[in-house]
């Protein structure tokens, strides 16, 4: 399910970056690939707050519905 | 790449400073360079590359500052100075400033500045933030992985700088092969077919041959561009169906193998090299608490104007008393002196020349250096502490309504030190379109330019409520940019919404020393100005209120005064219809303390003190209106200067000039007319 789907707290784990060339760039460029795990430190009608290992970033609902991840989480 | 090599001048070092945004870069730079380069704990507040000198044993360093970019993609304006002087620039090392503390995504930028062949030292700054993380980094095995040295340095405290120093010069002739990625069978043998093809079509140039196969199979259009510039459309297409081709046949996406392929290699890198605290001890940290506060649903805007309510009334409470002693001095001043000159035997002249002039106009605007001081002291820690991408983030929900997005917002609250460099902070933009907004609403953001004139009039005509009126004034100034970018939004452009994405970086403590040179900066170029710009327009005043010869100081049949005359019809429905208040805006398009200069001479301030002659030809509506539009109208040349080279079109400065004033007449004309129908003209 997309990244954007998410709950405040609830973590999972990227699977892959839909969408074309300019928002897959940009969110591989901060991180968001394959295999990383992710939580959702905020989703307030605006904006997420991802935390990204020990970065935080905020994204707009339009790329957060780009990164598809797995709830179940990472396996390593 | 290096041309110094070329030249045989083995002395001489070319260092190209680069890496992600928020890394510590212009932080780097002031060391080794000893400048005094803004820096601030928020990404992207180098929007230009920056050039300085250093020198080191028998060596002479250029040391060249990058904005930050997190890829060789580059998706923004600032993005492309660092990537195009990275991929064509002259230079012998790259210093790459890597996050210590966020090894992974910065290494992902290293890895590709490492793949294109550059000769790079790995520099490994904020080591103190990572150690603080318990992240304990092996510089050696790193080293040996990347194939490139390493170095560890604390810019903000000047740690490790003397060692990069040593580092850089010993590897300043650094040959390195390029590093190779193993991208997996199907990519590696599109890559090797490729690369043998762009041989057989000559493709040469400084640039590492694989590297540029790999960009290719990317799709990278930049890339694609240089190849059909390099060979010829034809031979560039037959490489691109060859791709083309593979990818049909292929089960993923190559730019998704080469991606993970990629973040594979660094993930490898790091699990050999970094040693890290255990994940379950992964608590909310100071910054996270901070967050749920500063960025909560309900507080966030709330919390964000009582910090701008606090940063005023920090400016005005501390600054009046200063003020009042200034003023104070300056009037003293303009007496004495003044009866001192005539005492001399001075002319008339000469005395008029320097009380009225030089006292009288130079004088009523330096008496607010302790505001601009302060302001810019409450700006440094504002930038400092990490709260600015907060603000964005926090506005990001009021900018969504007008089709722009959160990091559309801090232009703005650059703006509010000075709308040059405000108008420049929107490089960080990716969308032409929300660039081309932000820069026509940047002037509304109320400068520290126009400060003085607001202070000067609210200290006159409304003492007891002097702060509230200036913070109306500020606040007036973002709704007005509010509704303009909404009113450009649906009138102006159509066109696709950019992504909003943006790293919120840790809060940290301002420094003392980062903030007071941010200041000094400031005051310094407010002295300049003072002594410079504003010093010749006031004497060019002066003039104008003594001729033609022998005509009274400063009388409506002065030149000045006849020149006032025939613009001050213009703003008689606004409630100033005089012809002191009419050359003052016209002389403030100059520069906006101008107007407080201008005032200064024609009400000759230099006795008596400019206030005094305020309240007595101003009654409080015609001065609020006065102020609105002061806030609202045609923005100083400068930055009129900046518009234009931003867009590269005078298109826009045009447009900005004259739409600004038509509000700034409409709104102070609603103004005053307003307030007399509700009875407060007295």
């Amino acid at each position: 399910m997309p990244l954007a789907m998410l709950r405040k707290g609830e973590t999972a784990c990227i699977k892959e970056i839909i969408g074309g060339r300019t928002a897959k760039g940009k969110l591989t460029d901060l991180g968001f690939v394959s295999g990383k795990k992710v939580k959702i430190h905020s989703s307030s009608g605006g904006p997420l707050i991802v935390a990204l290992g020990d970065n935080r970033v905020a994204l707009g609902h339009g790329l957060a519905h780009k990164v598809m991840v797995d709830t179940e989480g990472c396996e390593s | 790449m290096s041309l110094n090599k070329l030249r045989g001048k083995n002395n001489e070092v070319k260092l190209a400073l680069a890496g992600n945004p928020n890394s510590g870069k212009t932080t780097m730079f002031n060391e080794l360079t000893g400048s005094r380069q803004h820096v601030g704990n928020w990404p992207g507040v180098t929007v230009e590359k920056k050039t300085g000198r250093a020198s080191y044993q028998n060596y002479s360093l250029e040391v060249i500052d990058l904005p930050g970019t997190y890829s060789l993609g580059a998706y923004s304006e600032d993005e492309v100075v660092a990537r195009d002087f990275l991929t064509t620039g002259d230079y012998d090392v790259v210093l790459n400033i890597i996050n210590s503390a966020n090894l992974d995504r910065n290494l992902y930028f290293t890895v590709q500045l490492l793949e294109m062949g550059v000769d790079l030292i790995a520099v490994l700054n904020m080591a103190d933030e990572a150690e603080k993380k318990g992240i304990k980094i092996d510089k050696q095995k790193l080293g040996q992985l990347l194939g490139t040295p390493v170095v560890e340095t604390v810019a903000s405290k000047g740690r490790g700088i003397d060692n990069l120093f040593a580092e850089t010069v010993q590897h300043r002739d650094l040959s390195e092969a390029a590093l190779k990625i193993d991208y997996g069978s199907e990519v590696e043998a599109l890559i090797s077919e490729v690369v043998s093809m762009l041989k057989k079509f000559d493709f040469t140039g400084q640039i590492n041959q694989r590297w540029a196969a790999v960009k290719l199979i990317e799709h990278d259009p930049e890339a694609v561009k240089l190849l059909e510039r390099e060979v010829g459309a034809s031979k560039a297409k037959k490489i691109k169906s060859l791709i083309a081709e593979r990818e049909l046949k292929a089960e993923d996406d190559f730019d998704n193998i080469i991606i993970d392929r990629k973040y594979e290699f660094i993930n490898k890198v790091i699990a050999e090299s970094v040693q890290r605290p255990a994940e379950d001890q992964e608590l909310e940290n100071v910054s996270d608490k901070i967050d749920t506060i500063v960025t909560n649903k309900y507080l966030g805007i709330p919390i964000f104007m009582t910090v701008m309510w606090a940063i005023f009334k920090f400016t005005f409470t501390v600054g009046e008393p200063l003020i009042g002693y200034i003023e104070t001095f300056f009037e003293a001043a303009g007496g004495w002196i003044g009866s001192l000159l005539l005492g001399a035997g001075a002319s008339p002249l000469i005395t008029s020349f320097i009380t009225d002039g030089i006292i009288g106009g130079v004088g009523s605007v330096l008496v607010f250096i302790p505001n601009i001081f302060l302001l810019f002291l409450a700006i440094g820690v504002l930038e400092d502490s990490g709260y600015m991408s907060r603000a964005a983030y926090v506005m990001d929900k009021v900018m969504s309504k007008l089709g722009l997005h959160g990091k559309s917002f801090i232009p703005m609250i650059v703006g509010f030190g000075c709308n040059v460099p405000g108008v420049m902070a929107t490089r960080t933009l990716d969308s032409k379109r929300d660039r081309i907004i932000s820069i026509l609403i940047n002037p509304l953001m109320s400068c520290s330019a126009r400060l003085p004139v607001y202070v000067v009039f609210a200290g006159a005509l409304f003492s007891n409520h002097a702060s509230t009126v200036v913070f109306s004034l500020y606040a007036l100034g973002i709704v007005m940019a509010v509704i303009m970018a909404g009113v450009f939004n649906k009138i102006l452009f159509k066109g696709e919404r950019s992504h909003f994405v943006m790293e919120l970086p840790p809060y940290r403590f301002p420094t003392l020393k980062g903030v007071f040179i941010h200041m000094w900066e400031k005051v310094g170029a407010f002295l300049k100005k003072a002594g410079t710009i504003i010093f010749s327009v006031v004497v060019l005043i002066w003039v104008l209120a003594n001729l033609p010869l022998g005509v009274e100081y400063a009388s409506a049949e002065s030149l000045i005064g006849q020149f006032g005359q025939l613009i001050a019809p213009i703003f008689e429905p606004l409630g100033f219809g005089s012809w002191q208040a009419a050359s003052s805006l016209v002389f403030g398009i100059l520069a906006k303390e101008v107007v407080v200069g201008t005032l200064g001479v024609v009400y000759a301030a230099g006795e008596g003190g400019l206030r005094a002659a305020l309240t007595a030809n101003f009654s409080p509506l015609a001065a609020y209106s006065f102020l609105t539009m002061v806030l609202l109208y045609t923005p100083c040349i400068a930055t009129l200067g900046a518009i234009k080279s931003e867009t590269q079109s005078w298109k826009w400065p045009l447009i900005t000039a004259s739409y600004l004033f038509v509000l700034a007449w409409v709104v102070a004309f609603i103004v005053y007319q307003g307030g007399m129908l509700l009875g407060l003209g007295v």
